[in-house]
């Protein structure tokens, strides 16, 4: 994305609420709403898309983390009390760590068997967060969770910042050498090795710092809702930011962000029952990973090119 | 107590038999067409369903609406295969996965629509009859199942290999590129592999459901299920997968009884992540074909 | 002693011995060739002593280093370059960065390192870069710094493999079919590029089935046939070897 560009988008992006405030006086309140999911969410599918789009690993397994996040920051701060910057940055060690842990075992597995591995402990991950009552609650779900800030627009700051920081890395990891051999791993693992470049470690570094900024986007819903429950942790959550990735662009900076935007805007315009959602949203999946696995980015460049 | 864990294993037995004709199935597309197909369990979910309708709303006899279902899971296979899988034949597996993926919530989500969240029941006379040998209590159904998955996995040895399409399915399954060479229709065998895969997912539900409820999320946690029984005897390995299947039957059934009831479905993916970890081309390793 | 030391080396397929106790010493400043008829072993060989397949019997050493069975990253780590059969690039990276991913790893391997662009990486990428062109240049793909890999024609691709392999200044190159499937000209492009190596003193192996170019430019060519090795010598020698004949011809 050119520097140029970015610039009006993120002046526009930051005073969002305000401008808002001022075309949509009465729309306000629900409007930041979507603004606030918009940013999580496109957080989310960008600590997704450096493990799927980058590292080319296709891990299903996301939602475990980002529970695990969740999980951990609502118990911290219920239980124990902690302030929120706290509860988050132990939300972020606690699924990194898990992710670190899990990506032992699991990258051992091929591909195939490595996607049906993570599928498995996403679902035992929600297995675990629905029957051990004793630390989750269970479908009774962890309420009460403190919120650091109340303003929405408050909020909307809380999301732009995280965003923020999720860009960051994503772009510290996505570009120059460390890039480089991410790439290199995904689009020919052997020639990488060739290369003196151990597959391994670098698919287990995605892996893990995929997990533990799902795990901080996590906390951050956990408290912005003040509710989490196991429900938000179902492969649903991975179908979505499948999504988000291939609708947008998967391993695009620019995809990825226009398909959280589209995929966050549209439901809401059309208002649909979560069942008709997914059905739409299967059948959206199926037909562009069949027809234009690059989605939109991938259109774009082609028109682009063909100029 | 010995009666209470002989019921635990023939329970765990009948478990197997469903989890090894839906695996069964899953390797074979894998073994022969080299498919990855996340929407398997929903032959078995979309099986029951139809058996269901037939044998309850429409009153049935057991076999003719067990056939009927079976037929219609044939024809929706067939569908399926026309329709979405031959376009994704060739493709990288990612796209397999996802697309599959794909249907498998489209479908899963369809049913919660048509047929509500309600679990439905389609008790037969088989299953309210009770054995009864010392103590040792066995619903009829379920020696049913255990005879049934007998008959099937014979009547698909013998199909292998005494049929012409079942010689080319393992043909396939060994060496694709020189099937196409020799003259072996790469396509029609591919269909033929994928109607059997679906038949058997649709005869395990026919035999199974009067026994457990059904509901439109039981094929997604059936495909996990078959893919690690297929993943933990050997990619690809139909025989393998069987024998995985059983296993993760048993042990699941064991568990459920004595360790925890909450936590029994993990296991079958704790069973998968131990036999990777200990053995990480499968319990047989790398065999090539069925 | 040589520089590299294959002992006894055993591969197994499903049954087939593909490689069936095979001897192979490689000396600094050598150019040796590795022939024989299809399914003779080369191509396993080759593979076993780079690490992308494990040997189930014997003994490879590079330098001072036992690395039979080590990872494929950690041989080329040490200084162990080569090229594949199936021409391999990576498709999406420019041929540029085709190359200087190949150099990467070995000017620095600490990935937190990297989160941080200090000056220090900026100047190794630099020198990376210098270098890339360079390579780029030498094999006359020098205008097509910039293009997508995978939009190079095979030959291209070929030429872009093997300066990669070099980037790293290995010490011992392994070429896998440097002169198949392309053009005379590419073929003797390609010879000169290898007797250019020899001349600096770097050490080459190379498997081929060109009987030409094996016989230009070896210095000794060593034979394989069932997964044995079964001859070797000066290809003067080698050429007139009734075992070699026998091998290639008598069935």
């Amino acid at each position: 994305m050119g520097r140029l560009t970015a610039v009006p988008l993120v002046a526009v992006a930051l005073a969002a609420p305000w401008l808002v405030a001022l075309i949509a006086p009465g729309q306000q309140r629900y409007i930041v709403h979507v603004l606030i999911y918009t940013a999580l969410f496109a957080a989310l599918a960008l600590s997704y898309d450096l493990v799927v789009g980058h590292v080319g690993s296709l891990s299903l397994a996301h939602p475990a983390f980002f529970g695990a996040g969740a999980y951990t920051a609502a118990i911290l701060a219920t239980r124990a009390g902690w302030p929120f910057l706290a509860d988050v940055a132990g939300a972020v060690l606690v699924a990194g760590v898990l992710a670190a842990v899990a990506g032992v075992p699991l990258f051992r597995l091929t591909e195939h068997a490595f996607a049906v591995g993570t599928l498995g402990f996403a679902v035992v991950a929600w297995i675990v967060a629905t029957n051990w009552v004793e630390v989750t609650r269970g479908p009774l779900c962890i309420t009460g969770i403190p919120k650091p800030v109340t303003t929405l627009p408050a909020w909307y700051g809380v999301a732009l910042a995280a965003l923020g920081v999720v860009l960051v890395l994503y772009l510290g990891m996505t570009t120059f050498r460390l890039g480089r051999a991410l790439h290199a791993v995904r689009d020919n693992e052997p020639l990488a090795a060739a290369a003196a470049i151990n597959p391994l470690r670098y698919r287990r570094l995605a892996f893990a710092v995929g997990g533990a900024l799902a795990g901080g986007i996590g906390a951050l819903y956990a408290h912005y809702l003040s509710v989490f429950c196991p429900e938000e942790m179902t492969m649903a959550l991975t179908v979505n930011l499948l999504v988000i990735l291939f609708l947008g662009g998967v391993g695009s900076l620019r995809g990825v962000l226009v398909g959280a935007v589209l995929f966050t805007a549209l439901p809401e315009v059309l208002r649909l029952a979560p069942t008709w959602r997914l059905v739409i949203y299967g059948a959206l999946l199926l037909v562009i990973v069949v027809r234009s696995p690059e989605g939109l980015e991938g259109l774009f460049r082609r028109r682009a090119g063909a100029r | 107590m010995l009666t209470d864990v002989l019921e635990t294993l023939v329970h765990g037995l009948t478990l197997g038999s469903m989890y090894a004709m839906v695996a069964a199935g899953l390797a074979l597309m894998l073994g022969v067409a080299r498919l990855i197909n996340f929407a398997h369990g929903e032959f078995f979910m979309l099986g029951a369903y139809a058996f269901w309708f037939g044998y309850r709303e429409y009153e049935l006899p057991y076999v003719v609406a067990g056939a009927l279902a079976v037929a219609a899971m044939v024809v929706w296979g067939l569908v399926y295969q026309l329709g979405v899988i031959r376009a994704i034949l060739a493709r990288s597996w990612h796209v397999q996965l996802i697309a599959t993926l794909a249907t498998s919530i489209v479908l899963t989500n369809l049913a919660i629509i048509v047929f509500g969240t309600q679990p439905k029941e389609v008790p037969t006379k088989l299953s309210s009859t009770i054995l009864d040998i010392g103590g040792f209590r066995l619903a009829w159904q379920r020696l049913l199942v255990l005879g049934g998955a007998v008959v099937v996995f014979w009547a698909l040895q013998r199909f292998v290999t005494r049929t012409r399409a079942g010689r080319a399915m393992r043909a396939m399954s060994q060496n694709r590129e020189a099937c196409a060479v020799v003259g072996v229709d790469v396509q029609r065998v591919a269909l033929v592999t994928f109607a059997v895969s679906a038949a058997l997912a649709a005869v395990a539900a026919v035999l199974v459901s009067p026994l457990f409820n059904i509901f439109p999320d039981m094929g997604t946690g059936l495909t996990l299920k078959a893919f690690a029984a297929v993943v933990a005897g050997g990619f690809g390995y139909v025989n393998g997968a069987i024998a995985a299947s059983f296993l993760i039957g048993v042990v699941e059934a064991l568990a459920g009884s004595y360790i925890s009831y909450a936590y029994k479905d993990a296991i079958a993916f704790l069973i998968m992540i131990a036999v990777l970890l200990w053995r990480p081309a499968g319990l047989f390793g790398r065999r090539i074909g069925i | 002693m040589a520089l590299l030391e294959v002992r006894g080396l055993v591969k197994r397929f499903l049954g087939i011995v593909a490689v069936n106790g095979v001897d192979l010493d490689v000396r600094r400043g050598e150019l040796v060739s590795l022939i024989g008829p299809n399914g003779s072993g080369k191509t396993t060989l080759f593979n076993c002593v780079t690490g992308f397949l494990g040997a189930d019997g014997g003994r490879v050493r590079f330098r001072d280093d036992d690395v039979t069975n080590a990872a494929p990253h950690r041989i080329a780590r040490l200084g162990l370059g080569r090229t594949f059969q199936q021409v391999s690039v990576f498709g999406r990276l420019s041929a540029r960065d085709n190359l200087i991913v190949f150099l990467q790893q070995h000017q620095e391997e600490r990935w937190l390192a990297r989160l941080v662009r200090t000056p220090r990486l900026r100047r190794l990428e630099k020198e990376a870069v210098a270098r890339a062109h360079a390579l780029l240049d030498l094999v006359g793909l020098g205008e097509k710094a910039d293009a997508p890999a995978g939009s190079l024609s095979y030959g291209q691709r070929k030429l872009l493999a093997f300066a990669a392999a070099l980037m790293p200044d290995p010490e011992l190159i392994l070429l896998d079919e440097p002169a198949a499937a392309v053009n005379p000209t590419m073929i003797n492009q390609m010879k000169e590029h290898i007797r250019a190596l020899h001349r600096q003193g770097k050490t080459v192996l190379l498997v081929e089935h060109n009987m030409d170019v094996v016989m230009d430019i070896s210095q000794r060519v060593v034979v394989l046939d069932h997964g044995q090795k079964i001859a070797e010598g000066p290809p003067d020698v080698i050429r007139r070897d009734p075992a070699v004949i026998e091998a290639y011809f008598g069935r």
